[in-house]
């Protein structure tokens, strides 16, 4: 039993509706009058009967009440002898007296309780009909201020009450209230209690105070959505289990329209981010293509200068071999910058397995070759050194970066050293040289794109090599870092996480 | 001298078709040149070359379809060209039965000696069945199942002796990681391919002479392993 709106609404026209009654009274009696002479005084009543009826049913319980006494009244005043006197001559009218009072009560009891379920049947009617038009205009729409704003004026009109939806932040820790309109004061820890139990929470007190008294979890099938606060009018009386459980429906809608957009907006980001990273992609790799094939040309084409019969002079053969040179050159920066692209783009797909570190090492040493002919290599690597999981194309290539660094800087003829161990849960992997060292003022940047240990450096290079082994050492979850050995010579070296290598079923001998 | 042998080089840009040409003529081959997939197929249906050169990036098609379709009537052999960045392609290709790929960009003298090398084994091959192999200083008797490094016996493990035959059975061929977990341990452990590195290590430690620089028992990385006699 909710009646508060249409009782707020009906006491205002309070005075009418008597006004009204009155009125009605006063007709009667009038009608009546003239046919006095003709007419039983039992028929009078029953016109009498026949007005509280009628004010029962149009104007409501109060009236009707109000109708049955000044009926009676009107009756005795001015129908029954001696007329306009309430005095009465004979005394068995006041037998009809009290059977007219409780036929007009107990009419005006029925007809009332009719017309109140009639109300509310018609009520509930329009309450069905609004909330399954916002159901339907919730199904539509698209973003989150329209939720808010449909949901707040459905409120607004049907139950004459102010809300206010509260949207929880990225990490779920407060919730906020969503901009709309005037703004209504909540009490957060309530809203805080409802969003955490996912129960309906009121309190009375606070609502003297201004603040929204009544808090809905917006409950969704995945998970809790927000939380919807209203406040009705101080004014206005309790509202009832009714309004309750429509709000309690609003809520699940609401709570439904704000998991679909979530949703619709994870597939937007997805979509987005797949276009992104298709187009990225493609351009790499047309990017690529189209500058390989050039340059394979090139090296190809320098090379077989060499096969041109009748032989070439010598200057021309230099020529070929320079062009070569250059040419490796460049692929070998396209391809550095190629990569550097793939990695800083943060995508780069890592091929993870259990790889034997030795192995990579040898794949590293035989690539290298020649470029380390005029340096002793000396390995070192603990015998038992377990499986590692890492991408063996990327390490292999941080190994080569690094060993061609050091045979770049080293001294012809000194030993570049690379040396495995491992500590507390990672292997350090280092190379270290008999060079000039790093300069260690500019040690940041050494990892920065671009940057290359010495300013001005007759050696060829781009500068991107570290920058490379950072981006792929870190991609793997571990560090890399440079300094210089005490004895001269620098040692960079790289760690990475051990992990738990997969058993290795023993053969059966 | 035989007739020199046949080869057919599908590749879509003229320059590197041109430089390749000159490098695999002066090999004493002849060379046949197709600018696309379709062509290549039909040249190699009807001309019967010695030896394919293919590169995977051409315009008109996909290379492994074209591996996959040549394997089911040819074995000849299959050099491929593909770029640094194309790994899943390249692996696709040797399971499909290519036998060799060059990384762009790549020189005459890599070029030629791949080539030199697929042409020795396929004159080798079919009177080869000797089931003598040696390599380095290790002999292996394949009728006899014995393996001697510098004429002593050693003791293999049975996976390790599978293994080791299934490396020395395709000299110079480039084989892929699943390829060969699926003939040594089966099609069930395809996918642990710790188990492969493992005992290709173990195979290093027993035959060759610095384990940590092989020469016998190659590693490509991100692709699989190379038995190079």
């Amino acid at each position: 039993m909710s009646p508060d709106p249409l009782k707020t609404e009906r006491a205002g026209s309070a005075l009418q509706t008597y006004t009204l009654t009155c009125a009605a009274c006063a007709t009667t009696t009038m009608l009546a009058t003239p046919l006095y002479a003709y007419l039983d005084s039992a028929n009078i009543v029953m016109l009498f009967l026949l007005t509280v009826l009628g004010v029962a049913v149009k104007l409501g319980r109060n009236a009707a009440v109000l109708a049955s006494l000044l009926s009676v009244l009107c009756f005795d005043i001015f129908f029954v002898p001696p007329r306009f006197s309430l005095a009465v001559s004979d005394i068995q009218y006041v037998v009809t007296f009290f059977v007219m009072l409780v036929t007009a009560l107990t009419t005006t009891h029925f007809t009332s309780v009719l017309r109140q379920r009639a109300q509310e049947a018609l009520r509930r009617e329009q309450q069905t009909q609004a909330l399954y038009l916002l159901a339907k205009q919730l199904a539509g729409v698209l973003q989150l201020e329209q939720v808010v704003e449909i949901s707040a004026s459905f409120i607004r009109t049907q139950l004459v009450a102010q809300a206010v939806v509260l949207l929880p932040d990225e990490g779920r820790h407060t919730l906020s209230p969503v901009p709309f309109g005037a703004p209504l004061p909540v009490e957060m820890h309530l809203a805080r209690v409802a969003f955490d139990s996912g129960r309906f929470v009121r309190s009375d007190e606070v609502m003297g105070m201004g603040l929204a008294a009544f808090y809905f979890p917006l409950k969704a099938p995945m998970r809790m959505r927000g939380v919807l606060a209203v406040a009705f009018p101080a004014e206005a009386e309790a509202p009832g289990d009714a309004t309750l459980s429509l709000l309690e429906a609003l809520s699940s809608l609401i709570a439904v329209a704000l998991e679909r957009l979530h949703y619709v907006e994870v597939a937007q980001a997805t979509e987005v981010r797949m276009l992104t990273e298709r187009l990225r992609s493609s351009i790499l790799s047309a990017l690529s293509h189209d500058l390989r094939t050039p340059l394979t040309a090139m090296v190809g084409l320098a090379d077989s200068l060499f096969l041109v019969k009748p032989t070439l002079a010598p200057a021309a053969l230099e020529t070929a071999q320079a062009l070569h040179e250059q040419a490796d050159r460049l692929a070998s920066l396209v391809g550095n910058l190629l990569d550097m692209a793939r990695l800083n783009a943060g995508e780069v797909r890592l091929r993870r397995e259990w790889q034997l570190l030795e192995e990579v090492v040898g794949a590293s040493l035989k690539l290298l070759g020649g470029a380390l002919s005029k340096h002793r290599i000396r390995v070192i690597l603990p015998p038992d050194l377990p499986l590692l999981e890492f991408d063996a194309v990327l390490i292999e290539r941080v190994l080569c970066n690094l060993l061609e660094n050091a045979a770049k800087y080293a001294p012809e003829g000194s030993t570049i050293e690379l040396r495995a161990a491992v500590r507390d849960g990672h292997v350090d992997v280092a190379v270290l040289d008999e060079g000039p060292g790093f300069p260690m003022l500019r040690k940041a940047e050494l990892f920065n794109m671009f940057v290359r240990g010495e300013a001005v450096s007759g050696k060829p290079g781009t500068g991107l090599g570290l920058a490379i082994c950072k981006a792929i050492i870190e991609a793997h979850g571990g560090e890399i870092d440079v300094e210089n050995r005490p004895e001269g010579g620098a040692r960079v070296y790289f760690r990475l996480p051990l992990g738990v290598p997969p058993s290795i079923e023993e053969e059966l001998p | 001298m035989s007739a020199p042998a046949k080869v057919l080089l599908i590749e879509d840009e003229k320059q590197i078709r041109r430089f390749v040409r000159v490098a695999v003529e002066e090999e004493g081959c002849q060379v046949i040149e197709a600018e696309t997939l379709a062509r290549g197929l039909i040249e190699a249906g009807t001309r019967q070359p010695d030896l394919l050169i293919l590169d995977l990036g051409l315009p008109d098609g996909n290379g492994i379809d074209l591996i996959r379709e040549l394997r089911t009537w040819s074995d000849v052999p299959i050099l491929i060209l593909s770029a640094r960045t194309q790994e899943d392609d390249k692996i696709e290709a040797l399971d499909a039965g290519a036998d060799d790929y060059l990384t762009k960009p790549f020189g005459v003298g890599e070029l030629r000696a791949r080539v030199r090398a697929v042409l020795r084994r396929r004159s080798r091959s079919p009177d080869s069945a000797s089931p003598r192999i040696e390599f380095g200083s290790v002999v292996v008797d394949l009728s006899l199942r014995s393996v001697q490094r510098r004429g002593e016996n050693m003791h293999l493990t049975p996976i390790e002796y599978r293994l080791l035959s299934v490396l020395i059975s395709h000299p110079g061929k480039v084989m892929t990681q699943r390829h060969l977990l699926r003939e040594v341990w089966g099609p069930s452990h395809v996918d642990r391919s710790h188990y492969l590195r493992v005992y290709v290590g173990h195979l290093r430690q027993k035959l060759e002479d610095d384990p940590t620089q092989p020469q016998h028992f190659l590693t490509e990385t991100g692709v699989g392993y190379r038995f190079q006699p």
